[in-house]
């Protein structure tokens, strides 16, 4: 992963031909070369921000002629007294510690327990649980809906045939959040292993075989020696999961449940959505979006901050 | 590096195999079932059997019937063609503006863009749609493509491509005379045709499967994506298990194609980009 970095200044040649440079003397090319990503950036993203920010303080239903009304902090204060928030925040909180099992721990046990595979085989497995990332969200949701149906679903004429009776894996209330998260996961849990193998590999073998030479036990080797070298990589995918995992089951929350049933589904992305398009309400939406945005910056520096201070690094 | 082989020992085998041979299942049965599906004739959806015992594509008859299956495909393909160009093209740019030069503000730059990936898509929705129907682009391919002209991912990961680019060479082509616009599509991009092909397929992937921004712009069937095509029928009174699964295989095929094609590079590119 080190390459050699080229500094950028040994590779500008002396002997330089007059270029182009602002009244101070910069270089002007970098900037237009960067130009259109600027451009991108600042249209589609920051920009958008900035606006979303600022529709927070209005009430506005998004119809083009309808008056944009300024309310103060009252977007703010209506969403946290709302009931839908509360359970939305909980269910969100659900989604991320119900995921990590299926993106974290799960892929590192598979990753050290097959990790002296060889050849052919490693290659072949490691296709075999790669596809389910590659497969359309939506496809994967109308799969697995088939796959779970509480009346003809394979899986439940498998539970029948084992003489129990059908399961409404998303219809049960207390169900539908655990079905989504396991379709979340089911998407990621072969990749996140793929990257554990990875880093698994390029790990110093020396230390490895010092300590089977100690007479260390393949537990003691994998308990003080793996998986200290590999907390970079296991907080790499806490700070995913933290960050993504919400967002990637909104897909399937839309399509399986819409947030049902009651609410025992939905979470914080869900709701911004039934907000701003269903309810045809910007300024809550925004609201609930500047909320969203503050809350995982503070999670992503929480994490970066332990991740530096805690992880270990084999130098 | 010579190790006795009897030190090298780890889990045996049996260990290995009795732990991916069941994450092997899980991950391929249903992707599996989904064709099975699609192929079963009417009377058969509700078979147990592992396999259609009659195939038949009267499913995917039914469907491409029901909805234009084929302009959405053909959209799709637009859409995540000419997005992963853009996305490229951009990214190449700005790459290497990052690794050439030291300029004011390179750093926060950089930065700016990297924390990109830290505002979710749901957080500019709102502003996103209200900015293109202003531009009077509802219902439009460059609708769904303008917001997606840059990939901050795939200028961190040029840069670091070409930060491992040997300098010498860089120094020789613009010793020789090229400028540093002729050294970098001369010399430096023909060198990156590894990263920059794995990225593409990256991209191309991302963008094929992606729901979100399609489902707020879809207005008729006739100009949104497949994507959208599977929900027409997932969200239908009643099931018709047939259908919905041929149109979701459709949807999966030309992504598993290019999987099946090029393995290998898939995988890297996905594993690095995640380690990135």
């Amino acid at each position: 992963m080190t390459s050699q970095p080229l500094a950028p200044d040994a590779a500008a040649p002396a002997p330089q031909r007059a270029a182009l440079t602002w009244a101070s003397g910069q270089p002007l090319a970098p900037w237009l070369y960067l130009l259109p990503a600027i451009l991108a950036l600042v249209v589609w993203i920051y920009g958008p921000l900035g606006y979303a920010f600022w529709l927070s303080f209005h009430e506005w239903n998004m119809l083009p002629f309808a008056p944009i009304r300024p309310i103060g902090t009252l977007n703010y204060q209506r969403l946290l007294e709302l009931p839908e928030m509360g359970q939305a925040l909980r269910n969100t909180a659900v989604y991320l510690l119900g995921l990590l099992p299926l993106t974290v721990v799960l892929p590192v046990a598979v990753a050290i327990l097959t990790h002296e595979l060889g050849g052919r085989w490693r290659n072949v497995y490691r296709a075999m649980i790669f596809v389910p990332l590659i497969i359309a969200p939506v496809a994967a949701a109308a799969v697995w809906r088939w796959l779970l149906d509480p009346g003809f679903g394979l899986v439940n004429t498998v539970i029948a045939g084992l003489g129990f009776s059908p399961i409404g894996f998303l219809q049960e209330a207390d169900l539908a959040i655990w079905t989504i998260i396991w379709i979340t996961g089911w998407k990621l849990i072969g990749f996140s292993t793929l990257i554990v193998s990875a880093t698994l590999a390029n790990l110093n073998p020396a230390l490895v075989e010092a300590a089977r030479i100690d007479g260390a036990t393949e537990w003691q080797i994998t308990r003080r020696i793996r998986l200290p070298l590999l907390s970079p990589v296991i907080f790499l995918l806490v700070l995913l999961t933290m960050l993504l995992g919400a967002q990637w089951s909104f897909t399937y929350i839309h399509v399986l449940t819409q947030g049902g049933p009651l609410g025992t589904s939905n979470n914080v992305f869900y709701l911004l959505w039934q907000f701003g398009f269903g309810g045809l309400a910007a300024g809550w939406a925004s609201a609930a979006a500047m909320i969203l945005f503050a809350g995982f910056g503070v999670v992503a520096v929480a994490l970066l901050w332990i991740m530096n201070r805690v992880t270990f690094h084999d130098n | 590096m010579t190790t006795d082989k009897a030190l090298r020992q780890g889990p045996p085998a049996w260990i290995a195999h009795s732990v991916m041979i069941p994450l092997a299942f899980v991950s391929l049965f249903p992707v599996w079932w989904m064709f099975a599906t699609s192929l079963r004739a009417e009377n058969e959806i509700y078979s147990s059997l592992p396999w259609p015992a009659s195939p038949t594509f009267d499913n995917y008859l039914y469907a491409i019937d029901a909805i234009p299956i084929l302009a959405m495909l053909r959209n799709t393909a637009i859409y995540a063609v000419v997005t992963t160009i853009a996305q490229i093209l951009t990214a190449v740019l700005a790459a290497w503006a990052f690794v050439r030069w030291r300029f004011a503000f390179d750093k926060l730059l950089f930065a700016v863009i990297a924390l990109t990936w830290l505002v979710p898509f749901q957080v500019v929705m709102i502003p996103n749609y209200i900015l293109v129907s202003r531009l009077g682009l509802v219902d439009t391919l460059t609708a769904l493509v303008l917001p997606n002209t840059v990939s901050a991912f795939a200028i961190l990961l040029l840069v670091q491509s070409m930060r491992s680019f040997p300098a010498e060479v860089l120094e020789a082509a613009e010793i020789d005379g090229a400028g540093h616009w002729r050294a970098l599509w001369r010399v430096v991009v023909p060198n990156l045709r590894a990263p920059l092909a794995a990225l593409s397929i990256l991209l191309f992937i991302s963008t094929w499967n992606d729901y979100f921004w399609p489902l707020l712009l879809s207005r008729s069937a006739n100009s949104s994506v497949i994507q959208i095509g599977i929900q027409m029928f997932l969200t239908e009174e009643g099931n018709q298990w047939g259908p919905l699964m041929a149109i979701s295989s459709l949807a999966c095929l030309p992504v598993l194609i290019l999987f099946v094609l090029l393995q290998r590079q898939v995988i890297d590119s996905f594993v690095k980009a995640g380690l990135k």
